[in-house]
């Protein structure tokens, strides 16, 4: 079992705490209830795992905040970064 | 308190007027960097005395001149001083100095030396001991007594960052700052090119327009200053180890450093070594290299800062002790003489978020109350003052 941390109850992202393998289990560690997902791919240490499916355009929220939005629909359990979702910034 | 904790309480030195002091400080101050050398021998001559050193000061200019004046004036009269004495080389720098700090602590004995009138290093250093030695004496009487979580201003810092500062660090260090705002304290952070990318979300959380107004402008001043320096900011960051470490956009970057500053309302923006007129989150819109930072948080009056770290730093404030706490294991392993407090159990899942808040704040406790820190046990201080423009 592995672990991540979600920083705030609307995220729909967590941050790993350890390297993840593909089909591991990762226990969300800081939201209201506790939730196990299933990784979809391997997920490097510090990045971040969808907590649930985040559609195509839709906002992508860390620290309750919008830190981008999603360039393609994500699953839950999907490792979600720069190939996925971009910065709302130029 | 939201977990039902009894507000805590820290044993502090009451003043005349304004907020009590965690140290009571016997400051000697330089009034620019050719007065070091005096001011260093004076805190090996004189038992209790803190030498406050500086960079630069000669030959300053207009806003240049007046902010250096405020820095080393606000650091003197600062709440963890009990007495000061500024040494400069000549009377007007001396003086403006002194008078920035009696305008700030009336109560705070003050006294201004210049090495051009008294002649040399000698008969300087001969005078500034006898008159440190005096203060010394009046300091030595000080008693601490209870003072509560609500008058506390602590600056928050972040320095070596890395993935763990984002996501443990900074978020515990915020925590700890809402409990003290919450409590009718103050938190100020800075460092401005690191609210760039989440300023528009950080002018939302500003209580009223004019506030907002000055968070956008900072940023927008360090972004226009590095584009005429030909540094596209915006364009370059997350840089490309930001990337490796799993930030995805600046936005995702600066908000896990903004995230120190907890989640209440802004209500004011301070330039470099301002002091607040208002309680609560405060923006100071200063520059991110630690040393820099640190001393202009202290200048504004934090009687403590924590600095949350990553990889690791070793540097303190000389006046305003500074806690750092680190969430990386690694870090607390190999840098553990300069780390106060060490939340890594949060990574390797031996310890609570909120077990690692009450820890840092403990420990602030602890320190505001005379536990000394790491930097204050190895002599790991130094203050430095921002430039507002080149030297001619």
């Amino acid at each position: 079992m592995s672990r991540a941390l979600v920083m705030h109850p609307k995220d729909n992202v967590a941050t790993v705490l350890e390297d993840v393998s593909p089909e591991q289990s990762v226990e969300i560690e800081g939201g209201d209830k506790t939730l196990t997902l299933s990784a979809k791919q391997a997920i490097p240490f510090g990045h971040k795992i969808a907590l649930r499916k985040i559609r195509l355009s839709a906002k992508v929220l860390k620290y309750g905040e919008v830190i981008g939005t999603a360039t393609q629909e994500i699953s839950a359990g999907s490792h979600v970064h720069v190939h996925n979702i971009k910065s709302t910034r130029g | 308190m939201a977990q039902g904790k009894a507000t805590p309480t820290f044993r502090g030195y009451r003043r005349p007027e304004g907020p009590p002091g965690g140290r009571n400080h016997l400051a000697i101050v330089s009034g620019m960097d050719n007065s070091n050398p005096i001011v260093r021998r004076i805190g090996s001559l004189v038992r209790d005395a803190t030498p406050v050193n500086t960079s630069f000061g000669r030959a300053l200019m207009g806003e240049d001149e007046a902010q250096h004046w405020r820095v080393m004036g606000h650091t003197a009269a600062h709440p963890n001083v009990g007495a000061a004495i500024i040494v400069s080389l000549e009377p007007k720098s001396a003086n403006a100095i002194a008078e920035v700090a009696a305008r700030t602590s009336p109560w705070m004995p003050i006294e201004a030396v210049n090495i051009q009138e008294i002649g040399g290093t000698l008969s300087t250093t001969s005078h500034v001991v006898e008159l440190a030695t005096k203060l010394s004496a009046h300091l030595a009487s000080a008693k601490r007594v209870r003072c509560e979580l609500g008058e506390l201003t602590i600056g928050a810092e972040c320095g070596g960052s890395d993935t763990t500062s984002g996501v443990i660090s900074n978020p515990v260090t915020g925590m700890v700052a809402d409990r003290i705002v919450e409590a009718g304290g103050s938190v100020i952070f800075s460092e401005t090119l690191e609210i760039v990318g989440a300023e528009h979300l950080l002018a939302r959380r500003a209580a009223d327009r004019k506030t907002a107004r000055r968070i956008i402008d900072s940023a927008r001043r360090a972004v226009d200053y590095a584009e005429s320096i030909g540094v596209d900011f915006i364009g370059s960051n997350p840089a490309p180890d930001n990337i490796r470490g799993g930030l995805s956009s600046i936005e995702e970057k600066s908000l896990g450093a903004i995230k120190k500053a907890g989640s209440h309302p802004i209500v004011e923006v301070v330039g470099v070594g301002e002091r607040p007129k208002k309680k609560g989150t405060i923006f100071a819109d200063a520059p991110c290299a630690g040393v820099e930072n640190i001393s202009s948080l202290a200048a504004s009056g934090a009687q403590a800062i924590v600095f949350s770290t990553g990889i690791g730093n070793p540097i303190g404030h000389p006046i305003s002790p500074t806690i750092k706490v680190t969430g990386n294991p690694r870090t607390a392993r190999t840098m553990a003489e300069n780390i106060d407090v060490d939340i890594s159990g949060v990574m390797e899942g031996t310890m609570r978020i909120d077990e690692a808040r009450d820890l840092l704040e403990n420990e602030l406790i602890a320190v505001m109350s005379g536990k000394l820190t790491t930097s204050e046990l190895l002599g790991e201080t130094e203050l430095t003052v921002s430039r507002a423009a080149l030297s001619l």
